[in-house]
């Protein structure tokens, strides 16, 4: 079947949709191997605004702190929001719809709002601001998520196989260790991975809830763009965390593809 | 293994301690670290909680008078219009392409084009606001208007394409093919048959851009500067620059209320929201 004149246009037009998507980052990754500093012009090939980047000390802290944000609460909103997924899917209780909206609650509220929030109730408890208020925030937005992603997995998986494993002898506990927790795991996994991502580049929550000396590589980008001050340097540090963030969100999205 | 029979004995014997076991600590954390957040938020938009968090045991409705005043309605008004220019900008770009995946694109393509949407998709704005920057320094549009709607629908964009496409995979190719037997023409099956069917997915599309938007801060602070305010960099100011958080509380208090509104008229009637 050949595409007609219309089909041409629209497949076209996708293609311009894809470019505007793309190009801007594109050309940052371009301009951060640029050898001079001015925009527009690309006067040779250099990577010495990475060397820049590998020699600045503060670049490395807050690469460290977000790695380590972004890891500890994939781990600990794995654990919890697991355990809220397969409750909600396995066990036999009233109430699931309002506890449904519940858990849905953090991903429709803005983000802002949600930020700001985090503030005034660390002020009012008394909390000092910086690695543990961030981190707190960061697992409360995405045991949402993870939720979410294990829930589908395990409400698409047929069920009758873990009935077959109760039947044929096995109890609940080697039912759930070798059937439920391995047919579960591709979900598991990409909860992981979104979970890592919402965390590693997160801004607004973490600007909101850091406190003086925890700084995040989101927040240089911040502080540095501020007024209009794009540069190779700020180049090269935005293609960093993109990378890391795109890479884990292109294997996600091949996971969950792959199970349609 | 007598204690793996002890410990399904227990299973079976008290479920609802199980179920309390297993939904409680997801629950207890989202209690402590995200819902108590919002009731001091609201208790802080009352004037209940004064400097240095100390509790006044007054209730005062003055925050959100200050909070209701001409230049902070002015800026709401900004907001819900920047956002809907922003909405109506996404689905004109995201409806052609989200069909053109679902119906029409060749089928060894299909997944790539669907996991290009979705990679920026899970990318902070921040960072694709920040790419932004390079091409309007160069083309001198920085801190115009024109540059933050742009930056809106390019930030925007994902989440209307993944929504749409997601509604125009699970339509019925059969009825695009009757209404052409029957002599409709494309552009009349488009209008009679694909459209309405589509509503679902404009709608969450609508939903997942519209709401967030009215409050987006990092957009019109970035490309905007002090030229374009919002909601969302009103609400920063309020709180990061001049510590008035009372009436930051308010005001965000006010913007939840708007999107709570938003989303019950929306499950009402559409229904369940895709995401």
């Amino acid at each position: 079947m050949s595409m007609s004149l219309r089909d041409k246009l629209m497949g076209l037009y996708s293609a311009f949709v894809y470019a505007f998507l793309y190009v801007p980052i594109i050309i940052v990754i371009i301009f951060s191997f640029n050898e001079s500093r001015t925009l527009g012009q690309f006067t040779g090939f250099s990577l010495k605004w990475y060397q820049v980047l590998l020699g600045d000390k503060v670049v490395w802290v807050a690469f460290y702190n977000s790695l380590n944000v972004a890891v500890i609460t994939t781990l600990v909103s794995l654990f919890l929001g697991t355990l809220a997924a397969y409750g909600m899917v396995r066990l036999d209780i009233g109430g699931k719809g309002a506890i449904d909206s519940l858990l849905y609650v953090p991903i429709i509220i803005p983000e802002i709002a949600e930020a700001l929030s985090l503030l005034l109730f660390y002020k009012f408890s008394g909390y000092d601001l910086g690695w543990l208020t961030v981190l707190l925030g960061h697992i409360a937005f995405d045991i949402s998520f993870v939720y979410v992603v294990v829930r589908a997995r395990l409400a698409g998986f047929d069920r009758s196989l873990e009935e077959a494993s109760l039947t044929l002898g096995a109890n609940e506990v080697q039912t759930f260790l070798k059937i439920t927790l391995p047919l579960s795991m591709p979900g598991i996994i990409a909860a992981a991975l979104i979970a890592f991502t919402l965390s590693f580049d997160d801004f607004i929550k973490t600007a909101f809830t850091t406190g003086p000396g925890f700084q995040t590589l989101p927040l240089i980008i911040w502080s540095q763009s501020a007024r209009g001050g794009v540069g190779p340097e700020l180049n090269a540090l935005t293609t960093v965390i993109m990378a890391i963030s795109m890479t884990i969100a292109y294997i996600y999205a091949k996971l969950t593809m792959e199970k349609q | 293994m007598s204690w793996m029979e002890s410990l399904i004995d227990f299973v079976r014997k008290y479920k609802l301690l199980v179920a309390l076991l297993v939904l409680g600590p997801p629950l207890i954390y989202l209690a402590v670290y995200f819902f108590a957040p919002f009731i001091i938020t609201i208790l802080y938009s009352f004037g209940f909680i004064g400097r240095r968090g100390v509790i006044t045991w007054e209730l005062t409705i003055k925050y959100y008078q200050q909070a209701l005043r001409w230049v902070y309605l002015k800026v709401f008004y900004n907001s819900v219009i920047l956002a809907a220019i922003t909405t109506v900008g996404s689905i004109l770009m995201a409806y052609p392409v989200a069909y053109f995946i679902a119906v029409k694109a060749p089928k060894k393509w299909k997944n790539l084009l669907v996991v290009s949407v979705m990679v920026p998709y899970w990318v902070d704005f921040l960072l694709r606001t920040y790419a932004l920057m390079n091409i309007f320094t160069m083309m001198k549009m920085m801190f115009t208007y024109e540059a933050v709607v742009i930056g809106m629908i390019y930030d925007y964009l994902p989440f209307m394409v993944l929504p749409l496409y997601a509604n125009l995979e699970k339509l019925d190719k059969s009825l695009l093919e009757a209404s052409y037997t029957l002599g409709a023409s494309p552009f009349k099956t488009f209008l009679k048959v694909t459209l309405p069917l589509s509503k679902p997915g404009i709608a969450s599309g609508t939903i997942l851009v519209f709401v967030p938007a009215i409050g987006e801060f990092v957009v019109p602070s970035m490309l905007g500067g002090v030229s374009v305010t919002t909601i969302g960099t009103l609400t920063w100011d309020l709180f990061l620059k001049f510590h008035n958080w009372w009436r930051g509380a308010a005001l965000s208090i006010l913007y939840i209320a708007v999107v709570l509104i938003t989303l019950i008229i929306y499950m009402r009637k559409v229904g369940e929201l895709e995401i």
